[in-house]
């Protein structure tokens, strides 16, 4: 008979693999013969075996597979993981909105509106929905008319169920919830005694189990294996046990998600207080709702949240924390940094930087949410956590295409529109996060695969800062554009937009308009670069460099090579300077060094900002020397007691404009380089027909 | 030394399961030679297709064959499907013959089948009686 060892390979999932494999372990065997034609009985039975191992292999995969959190792919084994990881998959959160509710036609001294009142949606994608209040109002009644102020609504309708306690049936104490839509964040958990004695208290959701003891009133909250939520209860040691007979009463809101979103008219489906007269006015729509937590969603958030430990610690921590939050506001992309790179440095300051989806900043209520319930309670105590806006620089672009008109059918106006739009996907994709960088290969590329006409392209850039002045208010602002600026040579590098009004300081009652800013390089300068233009020779060590002149602060170092000055470093640009000459002191007891002899390259780091008009002559006069300063080597411009009077803009923001000296530009911090789509003179693009 | 012993060629067991006949070993059965390729064309033939699993192909399409009107034509798409199917399916067959009478009193068919196995020099006759069972 075959040994075993002829059944050498075991690695195969595969029918007809298993069944060779069979074949050849009876290869080795001279009593039964004919395994091998088809029709012998013997094949039948290689069949049967054959099968039999392939279904046992492939279960015992599919198990395997559904062991780990990487390959499963049923939802329940993904919670299941999840658990151990200490993670609850997110429910459906139900979206809200805010109204005023206005009751005419009361005769009471106050009114209440009592929790859950059913109003309804005006229809969304032609549906109606429910929309219910979480909270109870109550006001008092003025000239018959009562006023419930901004009333939250919730999307969704009251569901409660009642659970009677029973050990033999339930040892475990597991409720499910059979509610896929339910919203666990509403979810409200009350134990009555029992069916005669209606005393009755209120079980909050567990969540840091080292203040919780026998003694305390929670339950836990799991997804089980059939994708329902499951509250459970303590065991007498964490958390208290229920006893026989207690009846668990659940109540949540059961909701459509996001599907309601939008959502701005409202109407009263129940009467308040007997009373049915009801208006409602909207004040913000149906927003901010969340789809229960998808599979993927579920593998890629548990590890990291059991990296973090629930604690706020690293920066990731609080990146993931952030992301997590389920106060229902999603971000696009999050920025946290340490008070200690700050200049000047804040310790024991965390800070962060949120780009909400679909908006600029947070709103001041949202930031205290994010801060009081999200960040505070799992962040390190003595460390303060500050939310900081976005800093938005904006990218304004001015492209030359040169394009052949023989090789595509589009005309220069399609291909300037389809151009525009790779710009802005171009945006999309690699800017409007922290931590990008505008990069000009990318672009080009953007622009380049847009039509294969495309010779070439070229393009200028400048960076804007936009911000609302206070109007007739003399006030200091600073924008940080973080690159080297580029000096204007023939035409100024800074400009602003729109028209600014001042008052005329020769006669306050006059008023001009348009009035802009511009740089006026000026006489402030440190010293650039220090040449070389005699090396000397015999020096024994590093001579002292020394520059004298009429400005203040500039340093540099020398390194010697065989006796020679080689180079000279700049260690301080120094300020002010309009001459410095450098001298060479050989170092004390260096007694032959001797004939190094250098000259001092000055460079202009600042420049001053100055206003100006065109008169009704149009002859371009200054209104104001000094408004302001401009520092090209850190990119920052200041404006000193700026107080326009008036803007010629609907929306009273100015936009400050500089010319960057690289076009590779990164951001980092609370920065996000962004091309703004709103604002039409964003993207210029001319399109130069050049038939090849 | 001449080996004056008969060599057992094909070897199967068999479908029965039955223990051997007169032998004290506790053992199945077993087919041997013409036996067991006799068994191997039945069972070719009795099979239908998609019987067999992960394998479709094996098999016949007799049993649909014997649902058509009791008939010459029938008669020979039956002698057809036995043909190909032995081709097909069991290379130690070369036949010989495929007769196919309608037994019109029994409504089923009487098929004489006549082939050679490989390396014996008799032709092999077994016959089958064909109807329909439901």
């Amino acid at each position: 008979m075959a040994s075993a060892n002829s059944l050498t390979q075991f690695i195969d999932l595969d029918f007809d693999s298993i069944k060779n494999n069979l074949k050849t372990f009876l290869r080795g065997q001279d009593t039964l013969k004919d395994y091998d034609y088809e029709g012998s009985a013997m094949s039948v039975l290689l069949d049967v075996l054959a099968y039999n191992t392939q279904y046992n292999a492939y279960y015992l995969n599919m198990i395997a597979n559904e062991m780990f959190l990487d390959s499963s792919v049923q939802r329940g084994s993904v919670a299941s993981q999840a658990k151990l990881l200490n993670y609850t998959p997110s429910s459906s959160i139900a979206p809200q909105a805010t109204i005023i509710l206005t009751m005419s036609g009361v005769t009471d001294a106050s009114l209440t509106l009592p929790k859950y009142t059913n109003f309804l949606s005006e229809p969304i994608d032609g549906v109606n929905y429910n929309f219910i209040n979480p909270n109870a109002y109550t006001v008092n009644v003025v000239n018959n008319t009562a006023t419930f102020e901004n009333v939250v609504l919730k999307q969704g309708r009251l569901s409660a169920f009642n659970f009677i306690v029973n050990s033999t049936e339930n040892p475990k104490y597991i409720f499910e919830i059979l509610d896929e839509n339910i919203d666990t964040t509403t979810l409200s958990v009350l134990v009555q005694e029992n069916s005669t004695n209606t005393t009755t208290q209120i079980y909050n959701k567990a969540s840091d189990f080292l203040t919780i003891d026998g003694d305390s009133l929670v339950y836990f909250l799991q997804e089980g294996n059939n994708n329902y939520y499951e509250i459970y209860f303590g065991d007498g040691i964490l958390g208290k046990k229920l006893k026989d007979g207690n009846i668990v009463k659940v109540s949540y809101i059961s909701t459509e998600a996001t599907l309601s979103h939008g959502a701005n008219t409202f109407y009263l489906m129940d009467t308040v207080g007997g009373y049915s007269n009801g208006l409602v006015t909207p004040i913000s729509e149906a927003t901010n709702g969340v789809q229960k937590e998808s599979i993927e969603s579920i593998k890629f958030q548990a590890p990291k949240n059991f990296a973090a430990q629930n604690r706020a610690v690293t920066k990731n921590d609080y990146m993931t924390l952030i992301q997590q939050n389920k106060l229902g506001i999603t971000f696009d992309s999050v920025s946290v940094w340490g008070g200690e790179e700050n200049d000047p440095p804040l310790y024991g300051t965390v800070f962060i930087s949120l780009k909400p989806t679909g908006a600029y900043d947070l709103t001041t209520t949202q930031k205290q949410r994010l801060v009081e319930e999200v960040i505070k309670p799992i962040s390190v105590l003595t460390v303060t956590p500050q939310i900081v806006d976005p800093d938005y620089v904006y990218v304004q672009l001015t492209i030359n295409v040169y394009y052949d008109p023989n090789k595509t059918t589009q005309t220069s106006g399609q291909i300037q529109e389809g151009i525009k739009q790779s710009v802005f996907s171009f945006a999309t994709n690699t800017l409007n996060t922290f931590n990008s960088t505008f990069n000009s290969y990318t672009l080009l590329t953007y622009i380049q695969n847009y039509n294969p006409s495309i010779i070439t392209t070229d393009y200028e850039m400048r960076l804007q800062k936009k911000f609302y002045p206070n109007l007739s208010v003399a006030t200091n602002y600073k924008f940080l554009f973080n690159t080297q600026l580029q000096k204007g040579v023939l035409t100024s590098g800074v400009g602003s937009s729109p028209g600014l009004t001042f008052k005329d300081p020769l006669n306050p009652a006059l008023e001009i308009n348009n009035i802009q800013i511009e740089e006026y390089p000026s006489l402030t300068y440190g010293v650039e670069s220090i040449s070389i233009i005699n090396p000397g020779f015999n020096y024994q060590s590093t001579p002292t460099i020394t520059i004298t002149g009429d400005g203040t602060g500039a340093t540099a170092t020398a390194t010697i090579s065989a006796g020679s000055i080689r180079s000279v470093t700049v260690t301080n640009a120094g300020n002010n300077y309009t001459s410095a000459i450098a001298t060479v002191t050989p170092a004390e007891g260096d007694l032959t060094g001797q004939l190094g002899a250098l000259v001092v390259n000055l460079e202009g780091r600042y420049g001053t900002l100055r206003t100006f008009y065109n008169s009704n002559t149009a002859v371009k006069t200054i209104l104001k020397q000094n408004v302001g300063t401009i520092d090209y080597n850190e990119g920052v411009v200041t404006l000193n007691s700026f107080n326009p009077i008036d803007i010629d803009n609907p929306l009273g923001n100015l936009t400050i404009s500089v010319k960057p000296k690289t076009t590779t530009i990164s951001s980092t911090y609370n920065r996000i380089i962004t091309i703004d789509p709103y604002d039409s003179a964003s993207v210029v693009v001319n399109v130069i027909a050049q038939p090849q | 030394m001449l080996k004056t012993s008969l060599q057992k060629i094909y070897s199967d067991i068999d479908f029965t399961f039955a223990r051997q006949p007169g032998k004290t070993v506790k053992d199945l059965a077993l087919s041997y030679d013409d036996k067991a390729v006799i068994r191997s064309v039945r069972n070719l033939l009795l099979t239908n297709h998609y019987d067999r699993l992960f394998n479709p192909d094996i098999g016949s399409n007799i049993s649909f064959i014997l649902f058509e009107p009791l008939s010459g034509s029938t008669e020979t798409s039956l002698e057809r499907e036995i043909r190909t199917t032995i081709n097909n399916f069991e290379p130690r067959v070369e036949i010989e013959s495929v007769v196919v009478n309608t037994d019109y009193d029994r409504n089923g068919y009487n098929v004489t089948l006549t082939f050679y196995i490989l390396n014996a020099t008799a032709a092999t006759v077994t016959t089958l009686f064909l109807e329909r069972t439901k």
